[in-house]
């Protein structure tokens, strides 16, 4: 919200490529690593900072930042919408921060993904809006025609409502054209007025046979099913044409309505149908037949009613200049039978609100407006979403509306507009992907299809706390790490030699000095703990979060003055792969015991072990992985280092070398883990440390 | 560069033992290189006086500082306040930082919380071997590039000895034998005919035999006040 | 003549040579040296004393070889350059020659490392070899090393030592070269048990025409026992004992008879090598093996000392 009260969507700035390809830019390495840490809540903030739809999102988003994720050159992308699902299932939604309003009033015609982002911005702005919504439900598109068992509709409505708690108002049942004029609204002072109906209407197609009944069109039977339980009669077989995802949103709910077999019939081939290829993947594990490359000639028919379509052999679906402009083998023709035909081929805007406007304001049955700046030719009109860009992903669609937001703020402010888009990171390096661990990505756990078609339930399962953990420490952190500080770097070329990933590089002349590939870096810290002249720090707060949480740990007084005071640094990358043991270090331990967390132990140094001595500890205990556990590469080595060399300092400060120590997570056996602390430290005899 | 290693705790204490207040003084070039008398070490070592301290529950008060070159009068002078609130001044810096701080400060003791080593170069990180004796009149374009006063433990010109075998030095299997790696550098470039004719009786004048060694260029003083009018 | 010494004598007059070493006691005691002298002086042509051998501080070589001197032996003093600079060498060659003393080897010293002053300071103002063109220079030039003139003459035998099995191996003789175009003498050399290998380096020697520009005395050192062949191949730099030698000294019974008689057959070998005018026994602390193995070799009686000319 920062960057957008600045009046920039972002600065022109690299950031990881996930969020860069992400239409709204959302800070996925940020809410990755709190994920990874266990903190669902401060996953919920930093997602909340720009998405205004997160349980929306972390459903249905189709989410082009996986598509980027640079983990999948070693492995597998992160499985980054599955984990903020897991966000929105175990975090919770931040409280809205007050915004001083501005008096300044906004209508906003449509509740659709691109009017909530509109909206929740401008009340980030201080804008008092209005949404005005033609159904008695908010949500559009998304509550109209997306199917139950892909988005369930209390999750819309936990977003509206967090919406609502910043004040928006919303209108339903206020149709444009319908029931008010945008004169109507300029008269009530609304200074400015964003359209964003969306495509309500299905297309049709032309064809001989396609006035007979059983036909029907995707968005009015999505609809049906939705909203009227509409069920299919038993023993039916449906052929839905169009091979987008609404088509599969058609085949899908028809199998649920009750259909005997479900057969897709599209023009392209199987790599280039719209449709998202995971949602292919799950109706065909469906039992869905999909027919691709066939292009429909005619429905034949008997009684008046459906019995099979004739289509032809697809020969190219697009034109030399890539326009959609199918040509076909006309003498090859198969038959697809079946009773009932759903056209899911597209769908359009609905204009009829425009009747009697008095200046052109539609074109090919969209809205112009300029693409900048999304203000129709209507003074104080602004359109943005589908209407405008035509049919995407719902992202793309909250994107346009928060450069409308922008844009509107521009306008009242009279200020020109300037968006910069920012720029992703370059592709990893060879050397520092053959470094990379390899860890498979975690699948999200979904009903079995035979359960799933049975019914509407919502399919996907979600996370436990722990996958999600795990999946999350897969990010590699892409430009969250190590930065040199350039007025006290000496060149002395330390991170160049030790850096597991060849990150730290020379330059050539004439700079010819140390550089640290920032969006090459994999965050370990090795360098950052090692530089003799402490003139590298993290791009995350990550170093300064670790200081000060010992600090918070050694000046808490515990119930009773405890006896001694432990320091127990642990890996929460390790310690949330045994279940249980992460709320254990965080709840269970005497309070003698203070646990400090960190994403690897490989950030500890002995400057870090020594201040905790400073501060007032007699122990000083490491819970850290196994090399073979730990994420990065050669992180265990280092930190046994600088434990040993800790350790002789303190022997030589006349202590024992065993107040600082190292404890391996091996198995799950922890519950007495504080009392074996507490005596290792008072130098009693135990034998077993290792948990 | 120059190499260094830190004093042990122990011998740092008893240095330390008559003063309250001390400045612990590091330097930002070579020392920090070689990881004695950096920003880092500063910190740890001031760390662990500290430590010391409590586990004593003494009343020293440790400060840190880091100076850029500690050789350098003007960047010493940046550390001037501190060092006078402090009682004394424990130096990482190597001894000709260390002297430095004594020369600008001749009121403040200064103790010298690392031994200047060598003149030496990185092998590998952690490692560093001494290369240069800094002799005053170089022979290496004769050696092959290996300085022999420095790299010979018997700083032979007419080497090797009778204790060179298999590659190594009498004196330690880990000591490579200099003149060993002369000859094969030599060989290497076939100019192995430069250690046949006697190397003659070296020339000390420029290294001990005239006492402290100072340089002079007159090209490069600034004139005082009254030569420039 | 350069010195006239009985060493030079032997030598020249192509007669094979043989010398012994005596260490100097750790005291200020004469005996030691006398008594060790006195065992072999008619076994042996010249007596090396050592100086502060192995680092380790014994009675000064100066005053050893003045003792030898004086029960009738002819003393060939050893200088190292580890202990002392150009000003303190040149001081103690002029005294020592004012003290009859003509022989001198000199050699660069064992480190102090090796030593019981582990922690001292080291000179190595000169090496060996320009400690040997020094000692020339003050006895044809008549000069000191800073170019002063010395006055009167400076007879010296100048002796080197050389190691046939230190590395590089084949570099070995250019260096020997050099200490003779530096002005060396006579030669003695390290102890040899490695035979192939000597013969090939004195082949070297011999092709380069070497052999008559210095006399080559063949270092020999008895062995006690298989123990201590073993530290000689395991401990002593520059030493190679191949596993034979080792291999007889545990199998026999009486291990200093079968020393003796490793020590002999060797002894035979080098008489018979070209080049090699005579041997050097390092028998430091068993000194009583001396005349048996001088004897059995075939080398008693040595020729009639003469005293030296100055």
């Amino acid at each position: 919200m920062e960057d957008l009260k600045k009046g920039s969507l972002a600065k022109d700035r690299q950031v990881p490529p996930c969020q860069a390809a992400c239409p709204i830019h959302q800070d996925v390495r940020g809410y990755l690593s709190a994920i990874a840490s266990g903190d669902f809540d401060k996953a919920m903030r930093v997602i909340k900072e720009t998405n205004p739809l997160p349980f929306i999102c972390a459903t249905i988003c189709a989410h082009p930042c996986e598509d980027e994720c640079r983990r999948k050159n070693a492995d597998d992308a992160l499985s980054i919408r599955s984990l903020k699902r897991a966000a929105v299932d175990f975090g919770s939604m931040p409280r809205p921060s007050p915004v001083p309003k501005n008096g300044e009033k906004v209508a906003i015609i449509g509740s659709g993904p691109s009017g909530l982002t509109a909206a929740s911005d401008l009340a980030c702005l201080g804008y008092k809006v209005t949404v005005f919504e033609k159904e008695s439900f908010l949500g559009g598109a998304l509550a109209q025609y997306v199917p139950l068992y892909r988005l369930p509709r209390g999750l819309i409505k936990r977003d509206i409502d967090a919406i609502h708690k910043m004040g928006v108002e919303f209108k339903q049942n206020s149709a444009l054209g319908r029931d008010f004029t945008t004169g109507d609204l300029k008269k009530q002072g609304f200074k400015a007025i964003l359209v964003c109906t969306g495509l309500p209407l299905s297309r049709s197609l032309l064809l001989p046979g396609f006035d007979m009944g059983n036909i029907y069109l995707a968005l009015p039977f999505l609809w049906d099913v939705n909203f009227n339980a509409k069920r299919l009669p038993p023993g039916k077989a449906v052929i839905v044409i169009g091979g987008g995802n609404v088509a599969i949103d058609v085949a899908r709910s028809a199998l649920r309505a009750g259909a005997e077999k479900v057969k897709v019939a599209c023009l392209e081939s199987g790599e280039e149908m719209p449709a998202f290829p995971w949602e292919i993947e799950e109706a065909k594990e469906e039992g869905i037949e999909i027919n691709c490359s066939c292009g429909p000639k005619c429905v034949k028919g008997k009684d008046g009613m459906v019995c099979a379509i004739e289509t032809m052999a697809v020969r190219s679906v697009f034109d030399r200049e890539g326009r959609f402009n199918p040509t076909f083998y006309e003498d090859r023709i198969s038959i697809i039978e079946g009773d009932i035909v759903i056209i899911a081929i597209g769908q359009t805007a609905d204009l009829s609100f425009l009747k009697g406007t008095e200046k052109p304001v539609t074109d090919m049955g969209k809205i112009i407006c300029n693409p900048d700046t999304l203000a129709t030719p209507c003074e104080g009109i602004f359109a943005c979403g589908e209407v405008v860009t035509g049919p995407g992903m719902a992202v793309e669609a909250m994107a346009n509306g928060r450069r409308a937001a922008l844009s509107i703020h521009q306008y009242m402010k009279g200020e020109a507009l300037q968006i910069d888009e920012p720029k992703p990171f370059g592709s990893l390096d060879e050397c520092v992907i053959s470094a990379i661990k390899r860890q498979s990505r975690q699948p999200m756990p979904l009903l079995k299809p035979e359960e799933r078609v049975r019914c509407f339930d919502y399919i996907e399962l979600g996370y436990t706390k722990e996958i999600a953990a795990q999946e999350a420490r897969r990010c590699l952190s892409c430009g969250a790490g190590a930065r040199r500080i350039e007025d006290k770097c000496i060149d002395c070329l330390t991170c160049v030699r030790i850096c597991p990933y060849d990150v730290p590089i020379v330059t050539q002349p004439p700079d010819n000095s140390v550089q640290i590939r920032e969006d090459q870096c994999q965050a370990c810290g090795i360098c950052v703990v090692e530089c003799p002249a402490l003139a590298i720090e993290f791009n995350s707060s990550l170093f300064e979060d670790m200081d000060k949480e010992l600090e918070e740990a050694m000046s808490q007084k515990g119930s009773k003055i405890a006896e001694s005071k432990i320091v127990l640094f642990y890996c929460y990358f390790g310690t949330y792969s045994i279940p249980g043991l992460t709320h254990f270090l965080n709840c269970g331990l005497p309070t003698e015991v203070k646990a400090v967390k960190m994403p690897c132990v490989s950030k500890l140094g002995v400057s870090i072990f020594l201040k905790a001595f400073e501060l007032g500890a007699d122990a000083v205990f490491i819970l850290g992985c196994t090399d073979e556990d730990c994420i990065y590469a050669k992180a265990a080595l280092w930190y046994k280092r600088h434990m040993e060399n800790a350790r002789r300092i303190l022997k030589d400060l006349g202590l024992r070398e065993e107040q600082i120590d190292t404890i391996e997570i091996s198995d799950g056996k922890y519950h007495d883990l504080g009392n074996r602390l507490i005596a290792l430290a008072q130098n009693k005899n135990v034998k077993e440390v290792t948990i | 560069m120059i190499k260094g290693e830190q004093k042990t705790i122990d011998e740092i204490e008893g240095m330390i033992a008559d003063y309250r207040k001390i400045l612990v003084v590091g330097c930002g070039t070579c020392v920090t290189i070689c990881f004695v008398g950096g920003e880092k070490e500063v910190a740890n070592l001031a760390s662990s006086l500290r430590i010391k301290e409590r586990v004593k529950k003494g009343d020293k008060i440790i400060e840190e500082a880091i100076v850029k070159r500690q050789c350098e009068r003007e960047f010493i002078a940046e550390i001037a306040e501190k060092v006078r609130d402090a009682d004394a001044v424990l130096s990482l810096a190597c001894s000709i930082g260390a002297q430095a701080m004594a020369e600008n400060f001749p009121d403040k003791p200064v103790l010298p919380g690392v031994n200047t080593t060598f003149l030496g170069l990185i092998e590998e990180p952690g490692k560093w071997s001494e290369v240069c004796s800094a002799c005053g009149d170089c022979i290496i374009h004769l050696t092959g590039g290996i300085c022999p006063v420095t790299r010979c433990a018997k700083s032979l010109f007419n080497g090797p000895c009778g204790g060179s075998a298999d590659g190594k030095c009498e004196i330690s299997p880990d000591v490579p034998c200099a003149w060993q790696q002369i000859y094969d550098r030599l060989a290497a470039q076939n100019r192995l005919h430069l250690m046949d004719s006697v190397f003659p009786v070296r020339n000390w004048r420029s290294f001990s035999a005239i006492g402290p060694r100072r340089i002079a260029r007159e090209d490069l003083q600034v004139p005082k006040a009254e030569e420039t009018t | 003549m350069k010195s006239g010494t009985n060493l030079e004598k032997v030598l020249d007059s192509g007669a094979f040579a043989v010398t012994a070493e005596v260490g100097p006691p750790k005291s200020c005691s004469a005996s030691p040296v006398e008594r060790k002298g006195e065992a072999i002086k008619d076994y042996t042509d010249s007596l090396n004393i050592t100086d502060n051998q192995t680092a380790i501080v014994r009675l000064s070589s100066v005053a050893g070889c003045v003792i030898l001197k004086r029960i009738g032996v002819d003393p060939v003093m050893q200088i190292v350059c580890r202990d002392r600079n150009r000003i303190a060498i040149q001081s103690d060659v002029l005294g020592a020659v004012a003290l009859g003393i003509g022989n001198f080897l000199c050699l660069s010293g064992d480190h102090q490392k090796f030593g019981n002053h582990p922690t001292s300071k080291n000179v190595f103002d000169l090496d060996s070899i320009q400690l040997i063109q020094n000692l020339k220079m003050m006895r044809d030039e008549h000069k000191f090393l800073c170019g002063e003139d010395v006055s009167g003459d400076v007879p010296l035998y100048i002796g080197a030592a050389e190691n046939p099995y230190a590395d590089p191996f084949e570099f070995r003789v250019n260096r020997l070269a050099k200490k003779i175009n530096a002005g060396a003498d006579f030669i003695q050399t390290q102890a040899i048990y490695d035979m192939p290998k000597f013969e090939k380096w004195m082949k070297m020697i011999v092709d380069r025409g070497l052999h008559e520009k210095v006399h080559i005395l063949a270092g020999i050192i008895p062995i006690k026992s298989a123990g201590m062949a073993k530290y000689m191949r395991d401990c002593v730099s520059g030493v190679s004992v191949p596993d034979e030698i080792i291999k007889r000294m545990k199998d026999a019974k009486d291990p200093k008879e079968e020393g003796a008689n490793i020590v002999i057959e060797i002894i035979e070998k080098v008489k018979k090598i070209e080049g090699v005018h005579g041997i050097h026994i390092m028998a430091v602390g068993w000194e009583d093996s001396v005349p048996v193995i001088v004897k059995k070799a075939g080398l008693f009686p040595r020729p009639a000392k003469q005293a030296a000319v100055n």
